[in-house]
């Protein structure tokens, strides 16, 4: 029961993670490899305000996410006028930075130790210090962002974002500034990647910065990639797929000695089958190029 | 416009140049590939900036506008090249267009859906009749992409007029329509004339160029080498020799 109820809670996690990448690379088109550095600033901001300013949980997570939106126009503002691959490489840039600065200001951050014993979340005087509550508050917020991020894409302001996507020369001919549009939607998506990484800190009650390096935002983004992109459904099924699959495979009879290695191969050969036959992901609408 | 230039590495596409548009007329722009009549189109709409000269909008200069201020300030662009939003329906193409939409703003559509969906269904009526006015209709849910190149072209006409631009920048517009549709979209550009547009178009069919232009800029080499009525520059046997081969 326990393992089943861990599970649910890194599917509310990466649920958010997903949906608000979804903002930024299924809509507006820009291919961000830097979602795991902003998971990585929400977490540590929530966490050192908890520790360290005496904050409780709710407005730590409410102030960690201003301060990743904050933070993203130091991304956004300098970078938006790249496109393609391009911004790819700032967005990487700006990955390693955040990676290095977490590593190596240990005054603040610890560096490699790390911080432990952050405090278990205390919800409207409920503290959340069971697997059963944490999955009833992962479940609450990953439903509660899901549903914000959903109606934000469903609004006029998410039509602008495809428009973008499709043709940002046009959209720009019809009076819209893009520039505004694709800073917002950067400082909205780390807003919400901030609630992932808060919720992250509270439950692991450990953060160090190798939870947030590369690999952790080329693994939301191959989520994205697998499952698809510019709807709803694509990312809510590809985070499904790609947490529960390797579970899955822990029911086989794989020694543990290469057990992460085939994880990787099957999630490298996935990517590779998916570009290569469904552009668009499993179930997205966008169609990666 | 100024004496405007405007030069790629070594070649001068627009070359001092000085014209203007007058409200409620058609101006048709013709001449030879190369002469600067699209590059002409990108310097008014601000995706180039001119090496010298001025853009005047009314008495407001425009020369180094972004091309979204441009485009707020009422001056409208249809593409060569069509440009239509491909993975967006033809319904979502002409929404897009809609200028002061308050869901525009994420903040408003979190906390005021309600005004948001009220305005919303302001525009899809709206954007209906314009797509039934270019003669889309039925075709509202189906993706642009999925569209011949002549509907296209359609949808980006219908898109330009939700726009509500005052100066209506034409590049080719019947290019790839069928002839019925041609005349149609031809009344139409008549009709937004009439309204008190400005409208300046780019075009290669000289029946068309009789059929709607009021004036004619003969452009060659980055200047205008011609100005006045259709049949004064389309007559003029330099230019039918050198332009038309007659």
């Amino acid at each position: 029961m326990s393992y089943f109820l861990h599970i649910l809670i890194v599917i509310g996690i990466y649920l958010i993670l997903t949906q608000s990448l979804n903002l930024l690379v299924g809509y507006t088109g820009l291919l961000s490899l830097c979602h795991g550095a902003f998971y990585g600033i929400g977490a540590y901001a929530s966490t050192l305000l908890m520790m360290k300013a005496g904050l409780g949980f709710l407005p730590s997570l409410l102030l960690a996410m201003l301060a990743t939106a904050l933070l993203s126009l130091t991304i956004s503002i300098p970078s938006l006028r790249l496109r393609g691959d391009y911004f790819v490489l700032a967005s990487l840039g700006f990955q390693t930075i955040t990676f290095a600065i977490l590593y190596n200001w240990i005054g603040l951050t610890e560096g490699p130790y790390g911080i432990s014993n952050i405090p278990r979340p205390t919800v409207f005087g409920i503290q959340v210090n069971t697997l059963v509550s944490f999955t009833v508050l992962s479940s609450i917020a990953a439903c509660g962002c899901s549903l914000l991020l959903h109606t934000i894409s469903a609004s006029p302001f998410g039509r602008v974002l495809k428009a973008i996507r499709e043709d940002e020369l046009a959209t720009m001919s019809l009076g819209k500034n893009v520039i505004r549009f694709k800073v917002t939607a950067f400082a909205i998506s780390a807003a919400f990647t901030a609630v992932a990484g808060s919720l992250f800190a509270g439950y692991m009650r450990f953060v160090d910065p190798t939870s947030f390096m590369l690999s952790e935002s080329v693994f939301i983004l191959s989520i994205i990639i697998i499952g698809g992109a510019g709807n709803f459904p694509g990312p809510l099924l590809g985070t499904l797929l790609m947490i529960i699959l390797p579970e899955a495979l822990r029911f086989l009879a794989i020694p543990d000695s290469v057990a992460a290695n085939i994880r990787q191969i099957i999630y490298g050969a996935l990517i590779v089958l998916i570009m290569r036959y469904r552009p668009s992901g499993l179930f997205g609408e966008y169609r990666f190029k | 416009m100024e004496n405007v230039s405007k030069s790629f590495g070594g070649v001068c596409a627009v070359d001092n140049m000085s014209l203007g548009f007058e409200e409620g007329k058609v101006f048709c722009l013709v001449g030879p590939n190369g002469a600067g009549k699209t590059t002409l189109f990108n310097l008014i709409t601000g995706f180039l900036h001119p090496d010298r000269g001025h853009i005047y909008y009314h008495d407001r200069n425009i020369t180094a506008l972004a091309p979204w201020r441009a485009a707020r300030l009422g001056v409208g662009r249809l593409f060569q090249d069509i440009r239509v939003f491909k993975r967006l329906t033809a319904l979502d193409n002409v929404l897009t267009a809609f200028k002061n939409q308050p869901g525009e703003n994420a903040l408003i559509s979190l906390i005021n859906p309600w005004r948001v969906a009220r305005e919303e269904r302001r525009m899809v009526e709206r954007a209906r009749d314009l797509l039934s006015l270019v003669g889309l209709e039925g075709n509202e849910e189906s993706l642009a992409e999925d569209l011949s190149y002549g509907q296209q072209k359609l949808l980006s006409i219908a898109r330009l007029l939700a726009a509500d631009a005052d100066v209506l920048l034409l590049d080719e517009p019947t290019a790839g329509v069928t002839p019925v549709r041609i005349k149609a979209v031809l009344d139409l550009i008549r009709k937004l004339a009439d309204a008190g547009k400005t409208v300046a178009v780019i075009e290669h069919n000289m029946s068309v160029v009789y059929e709607i232009a009021d004036w004619v800029y003969f452009i060659d080499g980055g200047q205008v080498t011609s100005f006045g009525i259709p049949n004064d520059v389309l007559g003029d046997p330099n230019i039918r020799a050198t332009y038309m081969g007659l």
